[in-house]
Parts: C-alpha cells; sequence; structure tokens
C-alpha cells in the first residue's frame, strides 16, 4: 500500500458496497421478497429506505403535522400529574400523587418509558419511510407527466 | 486583553468535554491575556453539588472565581422538563424552565457579570445549555463571544434559542458541522472562527507496556465516559455481534462507568486510566472506536489521530463522520453489519489502516496545532473590537 492516499469515501464506497450484498443473500436465504433476486432492485429499495432512516430530520416531517389533529397521537413519554378537583382538596390529591403514589409506582414508570422511547424513535423512522415513499412517487409522476 | 471565560465546572481533575476545552483555551490564552475564569464551586456534573470552596484562586496562569451553587439539580424534574424538550411539546416558559432545571444555578456568578461584566474586554461561554450561559450571556451581549458546543440532540430545535444566538458579538464553533447545526439561528453578519481544540504533537515516551495492564494484541480502543448517552450501549451489541464470527480480537473500554458491562472474554473494561496508560492505550490499538450519536468535537478522535490511530466512528453523528471524511483518518458504520465490515476491513488491511491513521496525523498537524488555533482565536477577539 505504500503511502498513497487513501480516499476514505473511496473505501466507504466499496464497503457499503458489501454490506449491501451480504445483507441481500442474507435476506434472500431467509425467505425474504423473491424480488431481491434483482440486485439493481434491491439496491433502489435499500437506497429509498436508507434515505428515511439516515437521511431525514426525524423532526421534520409532513406526515405528523397532518396527523396532529383532535387526537393526540404521539406517545406521552413525559409525566404530569394532575387533578379535576379544585382547592385545597385538588392540593391534597396532588400531593398524594407525588409523594406516595409516584415513589411507588416510579419504577413502573421509569421502565415502560424506556420502552416508549423506543417506540416513539420507530414511529417517527416509519413516518420518515413513508414520506420518503411518498417523495419517490410524487417526483415519478411528475416526471410522467412531463414526458 | 482582559478576558473572562464562563464555564459551568473548572478544573483539572474535572474530564469533560467542554470543561476541558475551557480549560485548555483559557491557559493558552494567559500567555498574551489577563483571563480570569468564571465559573461555579461544582465538581460533581450530575448534581452540581458544590465541592470547591467559594472565592478567589489561582490555577496555574489563570485567575479563577468560583461561585456557589445554590440549588442541586433534582433529577427527575430535569427529565420530565427534557421529555417535553425531546417530544417538541415544551412551551416558551417551559423551555426556559429546562435551563433552570439543568442548572448550576449560580446566583452570584450572574451578579459578578451583572457589576463587573464590563470590566472584562470581552466575555467567553462555554455551552449554551447551561444555566450560567443562557442567563449570563444575555448580561454582558455587548462583548461576549459564544463556544456553543452545540449537538445534534433535540435542544437545537427549540424556539427559544433564535433570539438567544442572536445576542453574542460573535460566535467560536468547534467544527463546520456545529456551525451549519447553528445555522440560520444566529444572524449572518456575525463574526466566527471554526477553532476545534488545539492538541501537542504526542510524547514518544514507551511508558506502560501492555503486559503490565494485562492486554494482548490486536485491540481496538474506547476512551472515555462509558455511558449510554455515549453509545456504549449500542457500541457492546455490535461488538457482541461481531464478536460471534470468531474473530479473536479484544474491545478494551478505557474510563469511568456508569452502566453495567457485559462479563465477555473479548471485552476488557479498564476503569479510569492514568495519563501514562492512556498514551500505551493510543500506542498500541489496531483502531479507536467512537460510537457516541451526539458530539460537537470529538477531542478523542484527534488524540488518536495524534498518534497515528484510524478510527471507526458512528456515522449517524454528523460530526464524527465529517471529521473522518475531512481527515481521511477513519471508516464509520450506521448499524451493526456496517460495524462489523468496517472493523473488518481495518483489521484485514493493517497497511492501508496506518495509512488512514497517518492522514489523520497529517489532518491534526494542518489543523489543531496550538499556534493554528489560538491564532484563530486571537484574529476573532481583534475582529469584534
Amino acid at each position: 500500500m505504500g503511502d498513497a492516499k487513501i480516499r476514505v469515501d473511496a473505501v466507504m464506497d466499496e464497503i457499503e458496497r458489501d454490506v449491501r450484498a451480504r445483507l441481500r443473500r442474507h435476506l434472500i436465504k431467509k425467505g425474504g421478497a423473491a424480488d431481491y433476486q434483482d440486485e439493481e432492485l434491491f439496491d433502489a429499495v435499500h437506497a429509498v429506505l436508507a434515505r428515511a432512516v439516515d437521511g431525514r430530520n426525524l423532526d421534520a416531517m409532513l406526515l405528523p403535522e397532518m396527523a396532529d389533529g383532535d387526537v393526540d397521537w404521539r406517545l406521552q413519554t413525559h409525566l404530569s400529574l394532575t387533578t379535576h378537583r379544585p382547592g385545597a382538596v385538588g392540593r391534597f390529591i396532588l400531593f398524594a400523587k407525588q409523594k406516595i403514589l409516584l415513589p411507588l409506582t416510579r419504577w413502573l414508570f421509569e421502565y415502560s418509558q424506556e420502552n416508549f422511547r423506543r417506540q416513539d424513535h420507530l414511529n417517527r423512522i416509519l413516518f420518515a419511510c413513508i414520506e420518503e415513499l411518498a417523495i419517490e412517487n410524487s417526483r415519478l409522476r411528475k416526471e410522467l407527466q412531463r414526458r | 486583553m482582559k478576558l473572562a471565560c464562563v464555564v459551568h465546572r473548572f478544573g483539572a481533575d474535572i474530564a469533560g468535554g467542554s470543561e476541558g476545552h475551557c480549560r485548555l483555551i483559557a491557559e493558552h490564552l494567559a500567555a498574551q491575556h489577563d483571563v480570569t475564569i468564571l465559573t461555579t464551586c461544582a465538581k460533581d456534573h450530575i448534581t452540581w453539588r458544590n465541592h470547591y470552596p467559594a472565592g478567589e484562586s489561582r490555577e496555574g496562569t489563570v485567575r479563577v472565581l468560583r461561585f456557589p451553587v445554590v440549588r442541586e439539580r433534582d433529577m427527575r424534574r430535569f427529565m420530565d422538563f427534557s421529555d417535553l424538550i425531546a417530544a417538541d411539546r415544551a412551551s416558551g416558559e417551559e423551555q426556559e424552565q429546562w435551563f433552570r432545571e439543568n442548572g448550576p444555578d449560580a446566583p452570584a456568578l450572574l451578579e459578578h457579570l451583572r457589576a463587573h461584566g464590563a470590566g472584562y474586554d470581552r466575555v467567553l461561554f462555554w455551552s449554551y445549555r447551561y444555566f450560567d450561559t443562557w442567563f449570563g450571556l444575555p448580561l454582558v451581549a455587548d462583548r461576549a463571544v459564544l463556544v456553543p458546543t452545540a449537538e445534534e440532540d433535540p435542544l437545537i430545535h427549540v424556539d427559544a434559542l433564535a433570539p438567544f444566538f442572536a445576542r453574542p458579538r460573535a460566535f467560536l464553533f468547534l467544527t463546520p458541522e456545529e456551525r451549519a447545526l447553528i445555522g440560520d439561528r444566529a444572524p449572518a453578519d456575525k463574526p466566527f472562527a471554526i477553532i476545534g481544540s488545539g492538541l501537542d504533537p504526542a510524547s514518544a515516551s514507551e511508558p506502560v507496556s501492555l503486559d503490565e495492564l494485562g492486554l494482548s494484541s490486536p485491540f481496538i480502543l474506547y476512551l472515555g465516559r462509558i455511558d449510554p448517552n455515549k453509545g456504549c450501549q449500542t457500541l457492546i451489541r455490535h461488538f457482541l455481534r461481531y464478536a460471534e464470527s470468531g474473530r479473536n480480537v479484544q474491545l478494551v473500554m478505557a474510563g469511568p462507568a456508569s452502566m453495567p458491562i457485559p462479563n465477555h472474554p473479548l471485552i476488557r473494561p479498564l476503569g479510569f486510566v492514568t495519563d501514562a496508560v492512556r498514551e500505551s492505550l493510543l500506542r498500541h490499538a489496531r483502531a479507536l472506536v467512537m460510537p457516541s450519536p451526539f458530539e460537537s468535537l470529538s477531542m478523542v478522535l484527534l488524540e488518536a489521530w495524534n498518534h497515528g490511530l484510524p478510527a471507526l466512528v458512528n456515522a449517524r453523528c454528523n460530526v464524527l463522520r465529517g471529521q473522518a471524511e475531512r481527515a481521511n483518518g477513519g471508516l464509520y458504520y450506521g448499524n451493526s453489519v456496517e460495524f462489523s465490515a468496517g472493523l473488518d476491513y481495518l483489521l484485514d488491511h493493517p497497511d492501508a489502516a496506518r495509512q488512514l491513521g497517518r492522514q489523520g496525523l497529517e489532518y491534526v498537524d494542518r489543523e489543531y496545532r496550538w499556534p493554528i488555533v489560538v491564532g484563530k482565536i486571537e484574529a476573532l477577539l481583534r475582529a469584534v473590537r
């Protein structure tokens, strides 16, 4: 190899090509989609999904904005203790929730919270995939109309 | 010039990214300027409990003024506000409250800035996310230079940041990615410099042998806090899957651990290590692994390149990937299969791996030697006069 300059992007292209080939063989072997026999098609599918998983800002997507109607669909990982009762009774209930109930159930809340966070992340990736497919579809439609 | 450096913790025994960065920069600026560190009495970055005595002291070439923390951090309350920020549900008031909860809450430091801030020619602030910077910078905005140390985490997207980033006179960024992240939130006419951090050439001595450490080659190295937030859980998962392939390479993890590390013959946790051990590890490892998802600059990566060591970094962190690409000094991975393929490449192509390490070292020589870094800071401090 000597002192010849190595370009990281060239090495990474090679590695990523190799990883895609390994992944395709693995999926075919495990009974994945028959379409993956076509290497070119597999690479195209990989590229679309990779754009969604790696390339998208998961905090800026169209679908979650559109789904943000009357029903709050987002996972609530923040714990907010409230009561509908007014005055001293309300204050007492809130105090009891915070100082007695919460310490007793905290472990359960914290255990579930981590899983909720994971699910929330997965939801956002799925939104990104759907959006990426919609973009791809719209692009193709536009191109077809132009022809 | 009379300079103040505001940072949430300060001390030679504090191993934190922005704190260490502040200390190094301040010490180098002190060769030309009168430098005062304005900081808190805290040492613990979780509780902010007072540890150092309040008041004035001299640490090496810099004067240090420490102010007491009046309220320790309530982690549960802080996490509740962090969840709101992460879910993009925090109101303006709740965003502001996040900075209060994050701390360290040291009102006397703010009082000092209010009363004596005009006595400094420039006030440099480290890390926008802490109480001292968030509430202190507006008090001396006309002379403030912000070192944001911004990372690609949910906090960077909160609305309250736009008016805040309009306040300082200038910015010192650590990488081009950090600058892009802050992007148009900072008015375009603000002077800035991208400085990274300075390094001295690695020492040539041979401090500790691998035998003394009970290690054998080949091994890959993780250096730093062993923490899920630093990507260590994912690293261990990827490595265990890699180890299943039967490859005989060790993962040496050197740093204090705040998570359980599996008992596996190929994983060697060393805990906190001395500088001499660190030096040996960097010299003998086959590669450095950097799994962190959030970084504003990886000092450890620069340190590895300073020793001619190639790296394998988390591609999902734009800063790490950008550093690896600019230096041509390391590979990156986005998932477990890519981690294995990248590691295989570095182990199976030792000449190429060495060359990547050499290229990393050339990059450090080109960009990160102290005279270059200090020169950029000096130019910026002069430009904002």
